[in-house]
């Protein structure tokens, strides 16, 4: 916090010590010289000023000492050439601008250290604090306060980004299902709300409980009662964000604050054209006038922005081979939709909500997933930040000399009124709604409705805006503007939470459904779809079906590129990422959106796999789009929950969505899924599901009987064959790593110990290529004392991981090869030829384990899956009397050809470099989960023509 | 659709509409001409005299809209006075009835229940949910997985342990579920008449049920 105030504080005086040099330049260059010195005396100010509170008094000395070495080198050369130039003015706006964001930003991360204080106290309130301490600190050090909302600032920069991001992730379908409760809302409620304040303000007036100086007529009052009335967008999202009411009542608030903007804008010009002209020359005609400006500007910014969005919908039809700029299209039209109304005085709110809503299924039909990806995270992060500015700069606007005009009847009348009105108006206007809403509004609706009436910055912004001569009390409406906005953002903003929750308002959970709903859900979602389609009730606005009739016929057809995926962009994305085989192994089903998901790892599994179960957030720190079952691995231990959560897996996997089911939600600082990503993700995971029931049946070829016990052994072998590969995989990592590493090893898998212990005394199989037949003096110690050793051995719960049995599915044996291919030509990109990574021989293993399993009996199964791999194996596997039972061949198979494994792990010569940079890179320094080191192994797949060499690197 | 002469008789329409106080609203002539839109030739646009006229299953099922939908045949079936799928138009207002937002709850579980009862004994039973489940998942399930997702099914709301789910079981699962049913059919908008249906499909289901 003083750091940052350190940093305003530098910024505001810089600006200061400018602005008094800025008309000392202007004439000639002559009189550059003194208004350079003023800027430095006015740096050496600011550093004295500084001085004091500064943390790090060696950085602030420093800096003087720089100012004064320049002040005094520039004493001695004159007017020569100078090493180190001040260029503050040249620079002033862009950096304080600069400098304004990253306070507002920084002061967010602040904000979030601390979960309780954001829970309970919503972040607009924190923001408008902060802006008060930085106000006063501005003041403080400048004597003036140099910085306030700026309306031009605002309406042209600020309120449009947040209008822009809300209209474009409006959720469409819910807003218009609700428009009629919306436009009552926003007009009537509007209406009533300006009129009532305004005439019982002038009342309050007339009684004598506002103060005389409070200078105005009926008509003053009247657009004082406009601006103040309207709810503020910007102030709902940023509250009603934080208490997740449900979504309809959302809508309707936020739908009523961004609608309300044309009644607000009408009203305001009209009023202010009737305080010019004077109350008593205002004619019967300008009513008329008024009224039809009114549906001009509403139209007509209507209008502006879906002509706008036709425009943007067309452009990105041909937008194909410039991909790059697809955003920047979005963006520009969205935005000149909104200077274009601006332009013409109509409703530029209006203009960009709808554009953005217009133009939204058209645009992300069009653009590419990254452009999609972009558009998404760009808006928000903009959205966020003018958020953050506008509330910040409003606490700072308060502290400032010249606008504490206060007037407690006004302050506290207008206060009385503005809640008044708006709780009569909320309920007189949902008792004529609900005769029509299908859905009555409730009486705790209508309390939160009420009470969410937050008045925000477009008020303040508004009222700034007023001409001082004209409306006299100006200062006056100012100061209650800003005592109003406080008090509905912090007081009702911190309220309404503990209301909503004492109201026990329907909030929107995120409660997980047990599996009965899931199941009983989404089988009456379906009924419930059929029953509409069969009565033909596709939504129950007659125009929203000829709408989409309309739509499909030739709007999109229009609008839409014909083919919008392509087969050969497709092909494209396989090779630049040169995972194209694994991709094939995954999308041999042939859905183009999912393999074109898939190419793009580290996006689809920041914005497809949001839920937070620890697996998915692993994983979308790392970016692994290869995992090939996300679903199995679940590091939540516990039989019953783990199988739990596996089913719900399963379900969610595989249910598949009614036509119609749309889930809408509108946030800021949370994306949601889009339906249609949604319906992508299940789609790719049907996918990947039916491709991993063909691996498993090509797997279990012959193997009926014991099914489950036999897939659970199965699950626990491949997790035995898959262990030993964490410290082989663990030194890849990084070179600087590799120290730490090796003592942990020990503790993270229990394998290791095993390995160690056997593996110690003998050397030789690290020269296994050299000496192809084994020496009997490398044979290992029996099996039995080896299981003795295995942590699994003693029991299904010391399992490291809990791994279901579906585990076994991860690669099937026929599919080595695709696997391979694609690793080796990932190889070829990341690296020159390197030597074949040390895993290799594990995952072979897997799958030798596999052939061995399938052969059927013992010892031969062990020989032959062995001998396909040549070398020790052989030796070793012939050395043994393996048990007659099957399971407890493959498991000491598996255990033996861990062992030349693990040996290599042991030496302590750094592992290959190259092998650090491409797979392997963006793993965290330490990791306990074995899931990870698990798919890692899928990942680091070896190439399968360098087999004979990959047996090499097992020595390094 | 345009005309507007008598279609019904006005103890019909009193019928229909009992016991609401709004006038005619438009859904309900909507969804007796979207009735006699699925087949023309067989209902009359005249229902004063009562017509018997049932519409065969085969038209309802083959509509492009319900072309994927897993339950169509089961939700004419249960609806349907013979069972086959072949409705009336009071079946047809019926089903309308049930699932709107009108309908109580315990009306709608009702119906929900019976639907997923395919084989019509009044539980449901393994066999049932695997066939919702398949049905579902489109078959994309093994039956070792949809046997263990029943199995867990079964666990959670099956309590008097007799290895199927009663009606009270199933409503006992809803209760727990606050959401469940609560705001479904969104779109449907039935303003009157549903009151009429929903109290005559109440009188038709189990009555101690839902007595008050």
């Amino acid at each position: 916090m003083r750091s940052l105030a350190l940093l305003v504080l530098a910024a505001a005086v810089g600006e200061a010590a400018a602005l008094g040099a800025a008309p000392a330049r202007a004439p000639a260059a002559a009189s550059l010289r003194p208004a350079r010195e003023d800027a430095e005396e006015a740096v050496a100010v600011a550093v004295a000023v500084a001085l004091p509170r500064s943390a790090d008094p060696a950085a602030v000395e420093a800096a003087g000492d720089e100012a004064h070495g320049d002040a005094s080198s520039h004493h001695q050369h004159g007017g020569g050439y100078k090493i180190v130039q001040w260029e503050w003015s040249y620079v002033q706006t862009p950096y304080i601008i600069a400098i304004w964001i990253l306070v507002a930003s920084v002061a967010k991360i602040l904000f979030h250290f601390s979960q309780r204080v954001t829970t309970v106290v919503p972040e607009s309130c924190l923001l408008i604090l902060l802006g008060l301490v930085l106000g006063g600190v501005v003041l403080i050090a400048s004597k003036k306060q140099l910085y306030q909302l700026d309306p031009g600032l605002f309406f042209l920069f600020l309120l449009p980004t947040i209008v822009g991001d809300a209209g474009y992730f409006m959720p469409s379908r819910l807003f218009f299902d609700n428009l009629g409760a919306i436009l009552m809302y926003a007009v009537v409620g509007t209406l009533w709300n300006a009129f009532c304040t305004g005439f019982c303000l002038y009342g309050m007036k007339l009684a004598g409980v506002i103060d005389e100086k409070v200078e105005g007529g009926m008509m003053e009052f009247l657009l004082f009662g406009a601006l103040i009335s309207a709810v503020d967008p910007v102030a709902v999202l940023a509250v009603f964000e934080e208490v997740h009411v449900n979504e309809t009542l959302f809508i309707i608030v936020f739908g009523e604050s961004l609608l309300n903007d044309a009644v607000t804008v009408v009203l305001y010009k009209v009023y202010i054209s009737f305080v010019e002209v004077g109350p008593g020359n205002v004619q019967t005609a300008d009513y008329f006038k008024g009224v039809a400006s009114f549906l001009i500007v509403s139209i007509g910014g209507t209008m502006v922005g879906l002509i706008f969005a036709v425009i943007l919908a067309f452009i990105t039809r041909f937008t194909k081979r410039v991909r790059i700029i697809e955003p920047l299209f979005v963006f520009l039209l969205v935005y000149l939709a909104y200077l274009t109304a601006e332009l013409f005085s109509l409703s530029a709110i209006l203009s960009m909500t709808f554009c953005g809503i217009g133009t939204k299924k058209y645009v992300e039909a069009n653009i590419s997933q990254k452009s999609r990806t972009t558009v998404k995270y760009t808006m928000k992060t903009l959205a966020s930040i003018a958020e953050t500015i506008i509330f910040i700069f409003l606490g700072i606007s308060a502290v400032d000399k010249s606008k504490w005009a206060w007037d407690t009847g006004l302050i506290s009348c207008t206060l009385i009124f503005i809640f008044v009105f708006r709780a009569l108006g909320v309920v007189g206007q949902t008792w004529v709604l609900n005769w029509f809403r299908l859905v009555p509004l409730e009486k705790i609706d209508q309390v939160v409705m009420s009470y969410g009436g937050l008045r925000g910055a477009v008020a303040f912004a508004l009222v700034v805006l007023l001409d001082g001569k004209q409306v006299k009390a100006k200062d006056y409406f100012v100061a209650t503007t800003i005592v109003v906005v406080f008090f509905t953002v912090m007081f009702q903003g911190l309220t309404i939470k503990p209301l909503v929750k004492w109201l026990k308002v329907p909030r929107s959970t995120n409660r997980k459904p047990t599996l009965n709903e899931e199941i009983h859900e989404r089988a009456f979602d379906h009924i419930l779809a059929a029953v509409e389609d069969i009565a033909g009730l596709n939504g129950y606005h007659h125009w929203r079906d000829k709408w989409e009739q309309f739509d499909k016929n030739y709007l999109s057809k229009l609008l839409m590129r014909k083919s919008v995926y392509h087969k050969g962009e497709l092909w494209e994305v396989y090779q630049k990422i040169n995972i194209r085989d694994a991709i094939s192994v995954i999308d041999q089903g042939g859905n183009v959106l999912t393999s074109a998901r898939l190419s793009l790892p580290s996006m689809a599994s920041r914005t497809s796999f949001s839920d937070v179960t620890n697996v998915t957030s692993y994983l979308r720190e790392n970016g692994s789009g290869v995992c090939l079952d996300l679903q199995v691995i679940d590091p939540v231990s516990g039989g019953k929950l783990e199988e739990e959560t596996e089913t719900h897996h399963l379900l969610t996997g595989n249910l598949y969505k009614p036509r119609r089911r749309y889930h809408a939600h509108y946030s800021r600082h949370f994306m949601t899924m889009g339906d249609k990503e949604r319906q992508d993700r299940e789609v790719f995971q049907r996918n990947m599901r039916s491709r991993l029931e063909s691996f498993k049946s090509t797997r279990y070829k012959g193997k009926t009987r014991h099914k489950k016990e036999r897939s659970q052994k199965k699950a626990r072998l491949s997790l035995s064959a898959l262990v030993p590969i964490d410290p082989v995989v663990a030194p890849l990592e990084s070179e600087e790593e590799k120290s730490e590493d090796e003592p942990e090893k020990d503790d993270d898998v229990g394998i290791t110990f095993v390995a160690n212990k056997n593996d110690l005394p003998k050397e030789s199989p690290k020269e296994r290529p050299k000496s192809v037949c084994q020496s009997p003096a490398v044979i290992p110690p029996s099996p039995t004392c080896a299981e003795k050793h295995l942590p699994w051995k003693g029991g299904g719960g010391t399992l490291p991981v809990c791994v279901s049995m579906e585990t076994t599915k991860i690669i099937p044996i026929d599919l080595q090869q695709a696997w391979n291919q694609s690793i080796s030509s990932l190889e070829s990109l990341a690296s020159p030829p390197a030597p074949a990574e040390p895993q290799h021989p594990r995952v072979r293993t897997l799958g030798r384990v596999e052939a061995a399993a399938r052969g059927g009996n013992g010892a031969s199964a062990g020989a032959k899956g062995t001998g396909g791999g040549g070398g020790s194996g052989l030796a070793q596997s012939s050395q043994f009397q393996f048990p007659s039972e099957e399971d407890e061949s493959t498991q000491t198979l598996q255990e033996q050809e861990t062992q030349p494994l693990m040996s290599s792990v042991r030496p302590p010569p750094p592992p290959p470099p190259s092998s650090s940079s491409q797979v392997t890179g963006r793993r965290p320094p330490s990791f306990n989960r074995n899931p990870c080191v698990y798919l890692r192994s899928l990942v680091a797949a070896p190439p399968a023509g360098s087999e004979p060499r990959s047996r090499g690197p097992t020595q390094l | 659709m345009g005309n507007k002469q008598t279609v019904f008789t006005a103890q019909q329409l009193d019928a229909y509409q009992d016991s609401n106080p709004q006038p005619m609203a438009v859904p309900w002539s909507r969804l007796f001409h979207r009735y006699r839109d699925l087949a023309p030739q067989l209902v009359p646009l005249d229902y004063t005299s009562k017509p018997d006229v049932k519409l065969p299953y085969e038209l309802i099922g083959s509509m492009p809209e319900l072309k994927d939908n897993p339950f169509r045949q089961r939700i004419a079936e249960v609806f349907s006075e013979d069972g086959e799928g072949n409705m009336t138009l009071d079946d047809f207002l019926d089903m309308f009835s049930v699932l709107s937002e009108m309908a109580p709850r315990d009306l709608k579980a009702y119906y929900a229940f019976k639907i997923y009862d395919f084989n019509n004994d009044d539980y449901i039973c393994k066999a049932d949910l695997e066939k919702t489940l398949n049905k579902l998942t489109r078959s994309e399930l093994t039956a070792e997985e949809v046997r263990m997702v029943c199995e867990k099914v079964m666990d959670e709301a099956d309590l008097d342990n007799d290895g199927r789910l009663s009606l009270e079981d199933f409503q006992h699962m809803i209760i727990r579920a606050p959401d469940f049913l609560r705001c479904s059919m969104h779109h449907i908008h039935l303003t009157s008449g549903t009151s009429y249906h929903c109290k005559r499909l109440c009188a038709a289901s189990p009555g101690q049920m839902w007595a008050s």
